[in-house]
This record gives C-alpha cells, sequence and structure tokens, in this order.
C-alpha cells in the first residue's frame, strides 16, 4: 500500500497532473484509505518542492505545476473523504483569492495561490476584476479562513478597501482574515485599511497566514 | 549618425512574421471593446464572439498604411520632434507609483513629483520630450488625475507630451485639451501634437480601456505607440523568439485597428518584454533578454516601415548604485544602438517600473548625453580629420596649444556634467557618488528653472474646460 503513497508522492514532485489523477482514481478503486493518500503522498510531494523551491534547488514553474498535480488529486480523493465523513487531517486552512475589481493583473496572484497550495492550504481562486460582493460570497460559501486581495494598480487598490467595509456592512467583519498584496501595496495601506495582513512575497504571505490563523 | 545594428538576419525576421501570421490567424486574439470587434467584421474578417481571425493580406495591407515617420508638434516649434527614420526621443519613466529617495526610503508619488519630472525634462539637454504618467499622482482623486498630469505638463515645459490612455472619455479630454491649447481639432488632425500608450494585454488580447482610448486618438489623427509587454516565461511562453513572434502578433493587429479606423494614423512599434524571474516570478527588465527584446523590435518596426518604441534606462535596482547603473546603460544603449525611435523610461525608473528616483533621473539624462554623443560617431570632415594639425605638431610635440583644438574640442569631446572625472584629492573633499552627486544637481535644476509661460488667454481657456470636466467627473 505504501508504495501507491510514494508513486503518488513523486508524481506531485514531478508536476504531473496527468499521472497523480490516475493514482488518485487507483486509491478510489482499490479503496485504499485517501486521507492517508492525501496525507503521506500529495502533501508529501508538494511540501519537499516548496522546500526545495525555498532552497532555489527548483523554480517556480515546478511549484506551480505541483501544485496542479496536487489539485488534480485532491479534486478526486476529497468528495470521497467527505463521503466517509472521515476527517481530511490537519488541512491549513481555506483562502478565497482573487484580483478585485477593475484590475486583470494576474501573475502574483496566481503564484501566491500556489504558493498557498503547496503549503497545504486550500485556495478558492477567483481570477480578475472581482467585486467585493464576489469575494464574499464565495467565502460564505467554502467556509474560508483567508480572504486574498491582489492590487496592481494604485487605482484599483481601493478594491480592497471596500472588501473590508463590505464585510463590516454586513456584519461578517470578525468571520475572515483580509490579506492584501500587489505591487503598489504596503504594510502602510494594509494597516490604513485595517487588513489583517500584508505581504510584500508569496512567501511571506504564506508565513504570515501560519502565524495570523495560529493566533 | 551611426548605421543601425541588426541583431536578426533577415530570414530571421522573416520567420518571425510569419510565425506571427499564425498565431493571429490560427490562434486569434480577443478585443473586448464591441467597437473594435466591429471594425474587423467590416473589414470581413472572420468573427467568433469576441475573437478575432487575422489574414496575412489583411495585416500586411494595413501595416503598410502607417506612416514611416511622423512630426509630433510642440507648443515651442523648437521642440518639434520627427519621429521614425534615424530619429532617437529620449524622454522620461512612465506610470510608477514609488518614489524611493537618495537614502533608500520609498515613499508614495504626488503631484508635485509629476511636475518636478516635467520641469527636469524640460530643463534637460537630452532629453527631447516631458512624457505622460512621470509619476502617478497619488494625491488627486483618480477620476481627474489625467486633467491634471496634462494641465501640468503644458504648464512645466513647452516640449511634447503625453495623452491618456485610460479609457475613451479620457483620451478625449487629452484631445480637447491639446485642440484647446493648438487652436482646434482639425489642427491637430493635420499636425498630431499628441502620442499616448497603449499596451495589450498578454498574452493576445486588448482590453476595453485601451482600446477605447486607441480608437479615440485614432479618430482624431494623433499618434499612439501600440506595445506590448510580454513577461517571457509567465504571461509568455520561455522561449524567446517565441515570446517575439507573441509580441509582435500583438502589436500587429493593434496597428491595423489603428489604420483600419482612420488610414495613415501615426503609429510607433513598441515593446517591452522581458522576463519573469524564474524564482521570483517579478518582472526583470535590467537582463540581457530585455536588450534582445529590445534590439529585435528597432529591427521588426524597420522591416514593417514604422517607427519603434522600446528600451530606457531600465533596472530592476532599488537605489541608483552600481547595478542601476550598468543594467540601465545596457537596455538603453541596446536600443540607442539598434535605432528604436520613441525611448520611453529613458530617465528615472528603479525597480521594473515600480519606481522613480530624482538621483536615477539625473544619471539616466547623463547617460542619455552620453549615447546621443556616441551615436553622432565620427566627423570625417578635414576638421575631423586634422591632417594639418598633425603635420604642423610632428613628432614629440602637444596639441594642447593648437587653435585647432581650442575650436575642435567642443565639438569632438562631450562635457561630462555629473560623471567625476577629477583627481583622487578633490574628489577625496567631499567623496560624493553618483547618488549624492546627482542629489544635488537635480535640487540645483529645480531651483532655477522658469518654465516658460503659457499664453495667458489660452491658459484661461484651459482652466475653464478643467473646472468644467471637474465639476462633471467629480
Ligand atoms: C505585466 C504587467 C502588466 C500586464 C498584466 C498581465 C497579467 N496577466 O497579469 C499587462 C500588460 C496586461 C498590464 C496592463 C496594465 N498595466 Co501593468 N504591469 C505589469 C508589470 C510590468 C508586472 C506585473 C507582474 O506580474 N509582476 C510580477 C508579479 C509576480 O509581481 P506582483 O504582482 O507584485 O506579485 C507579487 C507580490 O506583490 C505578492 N502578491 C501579489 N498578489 C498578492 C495578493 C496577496 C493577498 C498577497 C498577500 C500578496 C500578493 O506576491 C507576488 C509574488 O511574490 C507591472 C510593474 C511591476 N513590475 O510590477 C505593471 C504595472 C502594475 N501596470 C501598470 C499599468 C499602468 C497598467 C495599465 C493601466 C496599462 C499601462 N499603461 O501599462 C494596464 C491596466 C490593466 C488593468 N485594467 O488592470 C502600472 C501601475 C501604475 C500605477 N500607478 O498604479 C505598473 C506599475 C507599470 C508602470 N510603471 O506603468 N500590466
Amino acid at each position: 500500500m505504501s508504495a501507491i503513497f510514494e508513486e503518488l508522492k513523486q508524481a506531485v514532485i514531478d508536476g504531473d497532473e496527468d499521472i497523480t489523477a490516475e493514482l488518485s482514481q487507483k486509491v478510489l478503486d482499490e479503496g485504499i484509505n485517501p486521507v492517508d493518500a492525501v496525507q503521506q503522498g500529495l502533501i508529501k510531494g508538494i511540501e519537499i518542492v516548496g522546500e526545495a523551491w525555498k532552497a532555489g534547488e527548483v523554480f517556480l514553474p515546478d511549484v506551480m505545476m505541483s501544485a496542479e498535480a496536487m489539485k488534480a488529486g485532491l479534486a478526486l480523493l476529497e468528495p470521497e473523504i467527505a463521503k466517509l465523513g472521515i476527517s481530511e487531517g490537519e488541512a491549513k486552512g481555506k483562502i478565497v483569492l482573487g484580483t478585485v475589481a477593475g484590475d486583470i493583473h494576474d501573475i502574483g496572484k496566481n503564484i501566491t495561490g500556489a504558493m498557498f497550495t503547496a503549503a497545504g492550504y486550500k485556495v478558492f481562486d477567483l481570477g480578475t476584476d472581482i467585486k467585493p460582493e464576489a469575494f464574499i460570497a464565495k467565502a460564505q460559501e467554502v467556509g474560508a479562513d483567508i480572504i486574498g486581495a491582489s492590487a496592481l494598480l494604485t487605482t484599483t487598490m481601493v478594491g480592497q478597501k471596500q472588501i473590508i467595509e463590505y464585510l463590516k456592512e454586513n456584519g461578517l467583519r470578525d468571520k475572515f482574515k483580509v490579506f492584501v498584496g500587489g505591487g503598489p501595496t504596503s504594510q502602510a495601506w494594509a494597516d490604513e485599511i485595517g487588513a489583517d495582513g500584508w505581504a510584500e512575497t508569496a512567501d511571506d504571505a504564506v508565513q504570515l497566514a501560519g502565524r495570523v490563523l495560529a493566533k | 549618425m551611426l548605421p543601425k545594428y541588426n541583431i536578426l538576419t533577415e530570414e530571421q525576421v522573416q520567420m518571425i512574421h510569419d510565425e506571427s501570421i499564425k498565431i493571429l490567424s490560427e490562434v486569434g486574439m480577443e478585443f473586448e471593446y464591441e467597437p473594435a470587434v466591429e471594425v474587423f467584421k467590416k473589414e470581413g474578417l472572420k468573427v467568433e464572439g469576441r475573437r478575432v481571425y487575422f489574414t496575412k493580406d489583411f495585416i500586411e495591407a494595413k501595416v503598410k498604411l502607417a506612416p514611416s515617420q511622423f512630426t509630433l508638434h510642440a507648443r515651442n516649434p523648437e521642440h518639434n520632434l520627427v519621429c521614425g527614420g534615424d530619429n532617437i526621443i529620449y524622454m522620461p519613466g512612465y506610470g510608477a507609483p514609488f518614489i524611493h529617495e537618495a537614502d533608500g526610503t520609498r515613499r508614495k508619488t504626488t503631484l508635485q513629483d509629476y511636475e518636478n519630472f516635467a520641469k527636469l525634462a524640460g530643463a534637460s539637454k537630452n532629453l527631447h520630450m516631458t512624457g505622460g504618467t512621470m509619476a502617478e499622482p497619488q494625491d488627486i482623486a483618480d477620476e481627474i488625475r489625467h486633467l491634471k498630469m496634462l494641465y501640468t505638463s503644458i504648464k512645466s515645459s513647452d516640449k511634447c507630451f503625453m495623452g491618456s490612455a485610460e479609457g475613451r472619455e479620457r483620451a478625449e479630454d487629452s484631445i480637447e485639451i491639446a485642440s484647446i491649447l493648438f487652436g482646434g481639432k482639425d489642427v491637430i488632425k493635420e499636425k498630431p501634437v499628441l502620442i499616448s500608450l497603449i499596451n495589450s494585454l498578454t498574452p493576445l488580447k486588448y482590453d476595453e480601456r485601451m482600446l477605447g482610448a486607441l480608437m479615440a486618438y485614432a479618430e482624431a489623427g494623433q499618434a499612439v505607440v501600440i506595445a506590448s509587454l510580454v513577461m517571457a516565461g509567465s504571461t509568455g511562453p520561455a522561449a524567446m523568439a517565441g515570446t517575439l513572434a507573441l509580441q509582435n502578433a500583438e502589436v500587429l493587429a493593434g496597428i491595423s485597428l489603428a489604420e483600419s479606423i482612420n488610414p495613415g494614423t501615426p503609429v510607433v512599434y513598441g515593446s517591452t518584454s522581458a522576463l519573469s524571474d524564474m524564482h521570483s516570478g517579478s518582472l526583470s527588465i535590467g537582463s540581457p533578454e530585455c536588450a534582445l527584446f529590445i534590439s529585435a523590435s528597432a529591427q521588426l518596426a524597420r522591416f514593417y516601415g514604422v517607427p519603434s518604441r522600446s528600451g530606457g534606462g531600465l533596472n530592476d535596482s532599488k537605489i541608483v548604485d552600481a547595478q542601476a547603473g550598468y543594467e540601465s546603460m545596457m537596455t538603453l544603449m541596446a536600443a540607442s544602438v539598434t535605432g528604436i525611435n520613441f525611448v520611453l523610461h529613458t530617465a528615472g525608473i528603479l525597480q521594473y517600473f515600480m519606481a522613480m528616483s530624482y538621483e536615477k533621473f539625473i544619471m539616466d539624462d547623463e547617460m542619455a548625453g552620453m549615447l546621443l554623443h556616441y551615436l553622432k560617431g565620427y566627423h570625417f570632415d578635414e576638421d575631423g580629420l586634422a591632417y594639418d594639425v598633425i603635420a604642423k605638431v610632428g613628432p614629440g610635440g602637444h596639441f594642447l596649444t593648437q587653435k585647432h583644438t581650442r575650436k575642435n574640442h567642443r565639438r569632438e569631446f562631450r562635457i561630462a556634467e555629473l560623471s567625476d572625472r577629477n583627481a583622487y584629492d578633490t574628489w577625496a573633499k567631499e567623496k560624493l557618488d553618483t547618488n549624492q552627486r546627482a542629489r544635488r544637481k537635480w535640487q540645483e535644476i529645480l531651483a532655477n528653472y522658469v518654465p516658460p509661460a503659457v499664453d495667458a488667454a489660452l491658459d484661461q481657456k484651459l482652466q475653464e474646460f478643467i473646472a468644467k470636466r471637474t465639476q462633471e467627473l467629480m
């Protein structure tokens, strides 16, 4: 049985979506414990890639493809885990991510999403040009811990503020942590609008999430 | 003038062209603006939703309509600029949201910064025009920033300046302001005065705002730079030739739109393609890859017979240091020697377009001056060859007391304005590095600069229009 976990781990390291999906299907077909497949296979693989990226041994495309592979595996295994009514184990948290209204810059957001996935978070990426209400609707739907909003233009940063205002207006401010980021943003801006976190890089954002959610 | 340096063979240029046509005809491009899609439909192109499929004949015929060069008119005709041919136009950086101070601290840009850069460009011998969003005025409400920026450009200098590319409405405001200043829309339609920066949304799209502005300017006969910024590795393939073909496809599609709307619209082939750093994902512009894109873009534009825009003092450094210098010189020199005509971002940029720096502006201005001198090349006339004086001095003498030397050195040599050529002890009195010398210099220039006055009646009209629009927009 541990052989298939090893293969899953390797498939994620290789960033191979197809093989990861194939192996995950095999886990289901053979009645292997899906939680173990996630914990000992998928997550082990992504952790190794994440560490190697930090050490400068692998590059962004490696991490991002591994994150994609992991998602493909989770898409198959999670429904089964839910059906069995067992706990998925210690998923670190859920984050709803998007680029704010009027803004179409998405590379930084995509990287941030991949880094969160690689760190074991569940990421719901809404895409670009997203209105405050759409962020919050999704966050409520999935029971998110964090709402992450990316803005690359000085003229669209206000969209991050609007998310916080919208939460306040609807009595939801304490339900979610709000993280903001993107080129023109800063810690000063995050403080000004009352965000729970700001990070300059995707990597810092993941570290910050760990600290904020641990509180 | 030095001959322009080509980095691609003729076959390679043709290959890029063919690849771009293949991308445009088989993959197509999306235009998120119905009026633009309509234009292509009328031209008989295949359209599916917002996806337009181009043909080789269409692209080639439309690109032929673009002028190979055009004159951009300034308030002071001495500053009129010919864009195209052998000419090079240097101007400040564009769009940055931050100022990096000489000590490395960072702050938000304001309208005062915009005005300062307009004045520094106005005062410069090496910068030919002032530019566009030289610093985003974040202390001004977004709705009216474009009005304030245009007015500030006009009041700070009599050189050419840029219009707003933020959608049709702001483009129309820019055109209105320019026509007040220059005596009417029909006047500026004949003699373009504005040039604006239209960007594709890589890969293979144009958004509504950019298309709206492009159409407004094309209709009004104003010049547009049609540019693509591909980040190889993220918004484009991790392939230099493939990225070039992708960029080229996007620019060709944009040019074909401008020429369909108004045949003969002055366009500039633009590129700021570079790469995504494969560890962090950040854009890297102070790179040899960026210099390759700059160089190939100059050559592609020549192939199509249109002026080109690329390059600048591009770098990824956060402060005026050696990295800022060596990277910027590589990209500015690449642009200059390969024949880029319109060099946006010549002066002031730090950290991959995120910041402007006053000190960097002055350093880049010096580099621009050095390159302008370099581009002039040698004088092959009698004084330039100087046979008579060589014969006169003969073996073993020196030239310092010759009339020829006194008369010619100013033409033959450039006087350094920022570089320190002193002996050690002179330098050691204050031990100022480039950053500190530049700081002194820009403060001095700003303190002494007197902007050329705008005719009072015109000024009145401009202010009235801006007041009226401000009321409507706020
Ligand atoms: C590539 C690019 C584009 C591409 C976007 C392609 C795409 N698919 O994303 C195109 C060409 C389409 C484009 C268009 C425009 N752009 Co643009 N663009 C850039 C550029 C050069 C790079 C952006 C990028 O991807 N960086 C790389 C990524 C990895 O960095 P990042 O996004 O900052 O993300 C990192 C962190 O910020 C953080 N992060 C990001 N998101 C989040 C979210 C959270 C929650 C957290 C915690 C962290 C986090 O993690 C990331 C990884 O470490 C920037 C300048 C720059 N160097 O940033 C200009 C820039 C942002 N653009 C600018 C402008 C003006 C525009 C345009 C208006 C057109 C124009 N005139 O150029 C349009 C606007 C379109 C729109 N409506 O949004 C300006 C903004 C200036 C301002 N004053 O606000 C900039 C600064 C360039 C400039 N100097 O002019 N652009």
